[in-house]
């Protein structure tokens, strides 16, 4: 009878694990700062007023709204779903806004709350939806995307609502040369990093992107996880609202038309994966940047405008080949390795 | 060994020195083995004695690494399961693999529609009436335009035999197809096999349903460990000898050695726990220190069990009491962090890890909560790290940093971390599910010893599910065996060291067969 009472030895020395945070996916960002840097460098040849402190602020403020409106795409995407009423949310909080300060004629201190709350309930309605009937993201999302363009054009009749002059303080004026947007959406852009990296509630949305039944069987109370998702989706959705009323200086109620198929562009050009799971801050950054410099560098060379949708989806379908291919050149070598 | 030579149209399908191996594992071993027209040869052995890969390898899914197969006296070779199909040998495999949306007779005539279809339009009628001799044949009395989403498993086991008929396969290998019918469509299903016997098709019939077996078969081939232990006619097969050689080892049939239950310390008490389709009526006791072996073939009920004692499905009825309180578990995270009862899952690639995180991840996940500061909810990156270096180096998991993804892992060190991260987390109950399904031989003899230290050494009380009997007998103090969703016999006192591993193999065995 064979006994042994103590724990069996480790076979090799435990190797070096001083390089065990988890940090960006390395190769992807460092390709995307190159690929920034060659458009940044590219345009500021071929265009005279590239460089002009003028340009640097619209395009920071272009960037922090692609961003802004990425992210609200990305925590979605992070825990598996996705919310396609991304723009629809943030019309409908234009209109809800509009509404708040030009009929009912409060201040801002109310109006922006309101308008807030309302991304929340929207996205609440989302998560709700999804987690307790168990219905696909896409065809909840895909169906109030629908119901919330319908109200708002029936509420708001198309025209735009007048907001206060002041209000366009946070959407119209710079500090040291960068759009006041910018350094907001940087911040919650750190702030988000934060919580994926380090904080319990982060970490738990990677762990139910990456493996919803395996979450589960931790312990992981997955739809609560799912839901805040869309709560916090629904909520930068309605931000992007607010601060985009305030760069026009009126609330148009097509604000978020054109959101959509940007906050998946970033999205995935910036690395977070459709299968969820994975998300790079880093990335989102550096996505919202190429992604602005591209559609400006497209005016520069005067591209014809009406093509550009076809600029945007090429682009978005290059950026998933190249992940696919990075995959599977990384399984043969792992099979290779393994053989 | 002449069969194979002999130019005929009617010779058996035969193999020779059929072997195939995959990374780590011989999963077939110099397998041969005649199958004869007009018999039902039935494919026995545990899980994972390589019976699916002899399968395969005959359909031609897989190729084998050496050996050479004939049929009819023609050498045999297919590299895909068209070519097996294209020969007249079909597989109706365990999951039902049915067109749902579409109608039985298409699902009949899937790979001959262009056969009915003149100019590429569906003659309809035609394909209906095609498709009716075959549901005749199989005793499929429906209209055949019904959809097939509808029909219960027994339909759909028919149409995939009523499909292989249509194939004019002459070989027809049946994988476990007892498993989702009930005993009357069981019945059915044997009158047919024995019809399609007479008509002089060649039955490869795999289960490891000992009374179906002895029902239909006329004879039985078993295997274990990937070799083939023999072939005998059923007529001269006792029933315990065949158990004996479907479960008999070798190797490893020692105790890993005592374990000490603190016979008065009952940590959990499971009193009737009944889940309509899960579990029924289970009751029985755990003790500190204890390896209380669940036993049972899959489908007996016992990860269905483990599921809802940890919340994951709620009991209809009965009672859980942890250290004597009566515990309310209605989800994972109470059976966890209120009762510190861990689950290490059976399926750790779907179920248990996190494939495209780090090693650090997949460890620490749920101590995240006890390392975050109060205020700023950070989680300390430094106790990570150095929780997760710890449990490294217990478990000795071969990675090359914490940082490496868990899909980079081998088999073993997954598993190592599947149950590491229990241990960080304290458990003190801890239910482990089949935990070294597809590891090699060496990181299962670590897995074993690891187990076997938290017992003895560490005193947690552990439930180890295993299908496999060797490792249930080496590890466990007690032996619970299930069948039909049921407890049905217990094996207690293994640590008393007059019985031979023998004797214990043969008690389950009783068990076994008095209900099959």
């Amino acid at each position: 009878m064979q006994k042994t009472e103590l724990p069996p030895k480790p076979i090799e020395p435990v190797p070096d694990f001083s390089k065990a945070s988890r940090g960006f996916r390395g190769g992807r960002a460092l390709g995307l700062l190159i690929g920034t840097a060659v458009l940044f460098g590219g345009i500021a040849l071929v265009s005279d007023t590239f460089l002009k402190p003028y340009t640097m602020f619209i395009l920071t403020r272009q960037i922090a709204f692609s961003i802004l409106i990425a992210l609200s795409q990305a925590v979605c995407l992070v825990v598996g779903g996705m919310n396609l009423s991304v723009g629809a949310i943030g019309s409908m909080a234009t209109v809800i806004l509009g509404l708040c300060f030009q009929e009912l004629k409060l201040n801002a201190w109310e109006a922006v709350p309101i308008t807030l709350l309302f991304g929340v309930v929207s996205g609440a309605i989302n998560g709700l939806i999804i987690t307790r009937l168990k219905i696909n993201s896409f065809i909840v999302t895909l169906s109030l995307m629908f119901v919330y363009m319908g109200l708002r054009s029936g509420i708001s009749g198309g025209s735009p609502y007048t907001i206060p002059e002041d209000f366009g303080f946070i959407g119209q004026s710079a500090i040291l040369g960068i759009s006041w947007v910018f350094v907001l959406v940087c911040f919650i852009l750190l702030a988000t990093g934060y919580m994926f990296s380090y904080t319990v509630f982060g970490r738990h949305m990677l762990a139910t992107g990456g493996n919803e039944n395996a979450a589960r069987l931790c312990g992981i109370a997955t739809d609560a996880v799912v839901f805040r998702a869309h709560v916090i989706s629904g909520l930068l959705a309605a931000l992007a609202a607010v601060l985009w009323a305030s760069m026009i200086g009126s609330c148009a109620p097509e604000t978020g038309d054109s959101w959509l198929i940007g906050s998946f562009a970033v999205s995935i050009i910036g690395g977070t994966g459709l299968n969820g799971g994975v998300i790079s801050i880093a990335g989102i950054f550096l996505g919202g940047a190429i992604f602005v410099l591209i559609n400006y560098g497209l005016i520069e060379i005067k591209a014809n405008p009406y093509f550009a949708n076809s600029f945007l989806g090429a682009l978005i379908l290059l950026a998933i080949v190249l992940d696919r291919v990075r995959e599977i050149v990384g399984e043969g070598k792992r099979l290779g390795r393994s053989a | 060994m002449s069969a194979s030579e002999q130019k005929s149209t009617t010779g058996p399908l035969a193999l020779r020195g059929i072997t195939k191996s995959f990374p780590g594992v011989r999963a077939v071993d110099n397998v041969s083995v005649d199958f004869y027209p007009g018999k039902i040869h039935a494919l026995m052995g545990e899980n994972g004695a390589g019976k699916s890969t002899v399968m395969k390898i005959i359909t031609g899914i897989y190729q084998p690494d050496s050996g050479e197969m004939s049929f009819h006296g023609e050498r045999l070779a297919p590299r895909s399961y068209r070519e097996s199909l294209a020969m007249g040998i079909d597989i109706v495999h365990q999951e039902i693999q049915v067109v749902p949306e579409a109608s039985v007779a298409e699902n009949i005539m899937l790979d001959k529609l262009s056969l009915v279809s003149p100019g590429g339009r569906v003659n309809w009628r035609r394909l209906y009436e095609e498709a009716s001799v075959f549901m005749q044949e199989v005793g499929l009395h429906l209209p055949p335009s019904t959809v097939v989403r509808q029909l219960s498993a027994a339909y759909k086991q028919l149409i995939q035999i009523a499909r292989a008929l249509a194939a004019r396969a002459t070989v027809i290998l049946l994988d476990e197809p007892t498993s989702s019918l009930s005993l009357s469509e069981s019945d059915n299903l044997f009158n047919l096999l024995d019809g399609l016997k007479q008509r002089g098709v060649t039955v490869i019939y795999v289960s490891h349903k000992i009374e179906e077996v002895y029902r239909i078969a006329d004879s039985i081939s078993v295997m274990r460990d990937g070799k083939l232990i023999g072939t005998r006619p059923r007529a001269e097969l006792e029933r315990n000898e065949l158990v004996r050689m479907m479960i008999g080892r070798d190797l490893r049939e020692q105790r890993i050695g005592s374990t000490k239950v603190s016979e008065s310390k009952v940590v959990l008490k499971v009193e009737a726990l009944s889940k309509a389709g899960k579990c029924t009526d289970i009751s029985f006791e755990l003790r500190e220190g204890e390896i209380l072996g669940f036993y049972g073939l899959i489908g007996a009920g016992r990860t269905e069990f483990a599921r809802v004692l940890i919340g994951e499905d709620q009991a209809d009825s009965g009672s859980v009491y942890v250290n004597g309180q009566k515990a309310t578990i209605r989800r994972v995270s109470d059976a966890l962090f209120r009762y510190k009862i861990g689950y290490v899952t059976e399926n750790r690639k779907e179920e248990g890890l996190f494939l495209g995180e780090s090693v650090l991840t997949n460890l620490t996940l749920l101590v995240w909560k006890r390392m975050r500061h109060p205020l700023t909810r950070y989680i300390s990156r430094k106790k990570e790290e150095v929780a997760a270096r710890k449990m490294v180096s217990e478990l000795s998991v071969r990675a090359r940093s914490l940082a490496d993804l868990a899909a980079n892992l081998s088999g073993g060190n997954q598993q190592k971390i599947s149950i590491g991260r229990w241990l960080l987390a304290d458990c003190d109950i801890l239910i482990i599910d089949e935990p070294t399904v597809g590891v090699d031989v060496g990181a299962k003899e670590q897995i074993h010893q690891l187990i076997w230290n938290l017992a003895r050494l560490e005193r947690k009380a552990i439930i180890l599910i295993s299908s496999e009997m060797a490792e249930i007998i080496r590890l466990s103090s007690r032996i619970l065996v299930f069948a039909n969703q049921q407890i049905i016999g217990e094996v207690g006192r293994l640590d008393d060291e007059e019985r031979s591993y023998a004797k214990v193999r043969d008690e389950i065995g009783n068990l076994l067969s008095a209900i099959h």
